[in-house]
């Protein structure tokens, strides 16, 4: 533990933004009294923010420790004001509660808050069910699919009937997988132009069909990852309007970038959820203006670098994001939607999904706290990332706003 | 001579018109070279070109391999069968490894979109694009605007209407890009299962469904080939039912003008997207477009190179 004098800073409380004053942290909170021995920040009028919450965290480890592992995971966290997340990894399939009590040991970081999903599959195959009682013993917060086909259809009644049991949730990314049939990208005039197969968006919106009967059919409640297009989103409000207990979210990149990036052939938008259209990525905008959409994940998936320095059809898929998601989304979400909604997708959503406690900032107690300057700009430099991957969309690219620091688990970190 | 505004090529998309001028205007020269009992110049003496070949490809390989033979560059074959790429080696390494031995023109195909832009951005060597994805074959396209040109005098007003297969082909892709750009008006025409659904791109086209009306007023038609495996994958019901509703056959030219010319990119399934008696009628050039395929490929590595030799 380390103490902290932040002067001339702006913290979140109640609500809004105080007005410049000085926050003197230490063993993890934040305390009234001087601190004597701190380390003195001057943080130039900048904003502290709660620290956020990460949905679709992919740290790679144990399996793919090649990649990255929670040490890395953990680094990236630091570095974008992120106090915990939750736990879904394509690799490593929790699917017994022996792997989930190994992987709770191995992200045992002092003061970081981890969810985990729970597979519901024995390795996402949908062929065998989990012991999903015993996972839910062991602390799952939910189970998941992995991001993976969940399209056979009386396995999945069979495996939401079974978990019903332990009243979790089921995450799924929804993707009819022989509608996908070998696509990467949107199908869309700019994938038939550049003659690549496309997704259409009915292989979403079936997929979500299908779940979404299937929920109210069992009653059983339901998270959609990673929503792409609008027509999904109408089905979700229905199926609330029918009483299904559904909630979603949609990814930080999702909410930047559209198919037009294809044009540039760049492999680090070859990614697992397709970037839609422009129109699909407005629908988004307006789902979470309206509330459809309770939350903005960040699908924090690493790759090597050698496998996006390919072309763009043979790239491993996938995008890091914790290090640059404040920065990338805080300007527009603040700009559309207001700070304390802003602050509600990135944080207190995504914690309420997991179940995790929430950051909120208040003079006397647990301090998480990311240290924010709106007024700085960042480069998406390599430099920026955590470990050894760079497989971030936006690289090369100037955002709005710069994170000076975090003060996470008791420990300040200087960015 | 003037020079190419490109500096690859990559497709057509996007090319000027003047740069396909250019190169259309330099092939008619090399088809001349080509009628001489000495069928070499020396542009490309110290040259060395590398055709980078990740697909299977006879005809193509073949026409730039000849192409460089008779600019007198030196030509080196690899391909992916016998390459280090089996080994598990990544593109980029392959292509670092070849140009460290010095080479100048990469001629690629790959079954990768995108994949000529990828090496030009991962390289020095003058990239020339053989067909990548289902993205573009430009090269192709510029020999049947030659074959075009060379038979009708211009593509300025001309109906070029291509009948097949046209989502999975890049032969069609280049074809309408560079043939809209010379001032032809394109129409194209396929089953529903095998055309774009998102044509917004490619609203300078024509999209027709009855191919009795898709060839109407054509003065030329491109047969595109039928891939087999679009049966397995239930794009298409039978071979049977596609020739009868989209093949160019006797009857179907019935509708059409009498000098229409007849094209396709090859080989050819007889039977199927052509019958044979029109793939070897008086109205086909495909053998044309093979000899000016070798013309077309000289001009636009002569020009990529800069026209050196010349100058």
């Amino acid at each position: 533990m380390n103490k902290i004098v932040l002067k001339n800073v702006r913290p979140f409380v109640n609500g809004k933004f105080e007005s410049p004053t000085t926050m003197n942290l230490a063993d993890g909170k934040w305390v009234k009294e001087d601190l004597t021995d701190a380390t003195v920040f001057d943080a130039g009028g900048a904003l502290a923010l709660p620290a956020l919450f990460g949905l679709g965290l992919d740290f790679k480890e144990p399996l793919r420790d090649d990649i990255y592992d929670f040490k890395d995971g953990v680094d990236a966290m630091r570095r974008g004001g992120f106090y915990g997340g939750l736990y879904e990894s394509s690799d490593n399939a929790i699917d017994d509660s022996r792997k989930l009590s190994a992987i709770k040991q191995i992200s045992s970081f002092a003061g970081f808050a981890f969810s985990f999903l729970g597979a519901f599959s024995v390795g996402y195959k949908c062929k065998e069910l989990t012991e999903m009682i015993e996972l839910a013993e062991e602390g799952a917060v939910g189970f998941g699919d992995g991001n993976q086909d969940a399209t056979r259809t009386r396995f999945l009644r069979l495996a939401m009937e079974y978990g019903s049991m332990t009243g979790k949730r089921f995450f799924f990314m929804p993707l009819d997988e022989s509608l996908r049939h070998h696509g990467l990208v949107h199908e869309g005039h700019y994938a038939d132009t550049l003659g690549m197969k496309g997704i259409p968006r009915v292989a979403e919106t079936i997929a979500a069909f299908r779940i979404l009967e299937m929920a109210r059919f069992l009653k059983v409640p339901v998270h959609f990852k990673q929503v792409s297009c609008g027509e999904t989103l109408k089905l979700i409000e229905n199926a609330r309007e029918q009483g299904v207990d559904v909630t979603c979210d949609v990814d930080i990149y999702h909410l930047l970038l559209d198919d037009s990036c294809l044009f540039n052939l760049d492999s680090h938008c070859n990614v697992v959820m397709p970037f839609r259209s422009a129109s699909d990525k407005e629908a988004l905008w307006q789902g979470l203006k309206s509330g459809t959409v309770n939350a903005i994940s960040v699908n924090h998936d690493p790759v090597l670098r050698q496998d996006k320095e390919v072309n763009f059809e043979d790239a491993v898929p996938g995008a890091i994001s914790l290090e640059i998601a404040l920065p990338a989304l805080w300007k527009p979400l603040v700009e559309k939607l207001g700070d304390a909604r802003a602050l509600e997708l990135l944080s207190f959503a995504p914690a309420k999904i997991a179940h995790a406690e929430s950051s909120d900032l208040s003079l006397g107690s647990k301090a998480n706290l990311v240290l924010f300057n709106d007024k700085e700009e960042t480069v998406v430099a390599p430099s920026l990332f955590a470990g050894q991957v760079r497989n971030c969309p936006l690289l090369g690219q100037t955002l709005s706003g710069k994170i000076k620091g975090s003060y996470l688990g008791g420990l300040w970190t200087e960015v | 001579m003037s020079a190419l505004e490109i500096k690859h090529l990559f497709g057509l998309r996007g090319v000027s018109k003047q740069d396909i001028r250019l190169i259309l205007d330099h092939a008619k020269q090399f088809r001349e070279v080509l009628e001489r009992p000495v069928k070499k110049v020396p542009s490309l003496r110290g040259m060395t070109v590398v055709n980078l070949f990740f697909e299977n490809s006879t005809r193509t390989r073949t026409s730039f391999e000849l192409a460089e033979k008779r600019l007198s560059a030196d030509t080196v074959n690899f391909t992916s069968s016998n390459s280090s790429v089996k080994k598990g080696e990544t593109l980029v390494d392959t292509l670092r490894n070849i140009e460290a031995m010095k080479i100048d023109i990469v001629v690629v195909r790959h079954k990768g979109t995108g994949v000529p832009k990828f090496l030009a951005d991962n390289s020095k060597a003058i990239i020339v694009n053989a067909g990548d994805g289902a993205h573009e074959h430009p090269t192709q396209a510029l020999l049947d605007m030659l074959t075009v040109e060379e038979k009708l005098g211009t593509l300025e007003g001309k109906n070029v209407t291509i009948v097949g297969d046209i989502r999975h082909s890049r032969v069609a892709r280049s074809n309408l890009w560079g043939m809209t750009t010379m001032g032809a008006h394109v129409t194209l025409c396929g089953p529903s299962t095998l055309v774009p659904r998102n044509t917004e791109l490619m609203s300078s086209v024509t999209w027709e469904s009855d191919v009795k009306k898709a060839v109407k007023n054509a003065d030329a038609i491109i047969a595109l080939r039928l891939q087999k495996e679009r049966m397995d994958d239930a794009l298409l019901p039978s071979m049977r039912e596609y020739r009868n509703t989209f093949g160019i056959t006797h009857e179907l030219l019935e509708c059409a003008k009498d000098k229409v010319l007849i094209m396709h990119p090859g080989p050819i399934n007889r039977g199927v997207e052509l019958d044979s008696e029109i793939a070897d009628g008086e109205n086909s050039v495909i053998l044309n477009q093979v000899t000016n395929g070798v013309a077309v490929r000289m001009a636009v590595l002569y020009l990529l190179a800069g026209g050196r030799a010349h100058e």
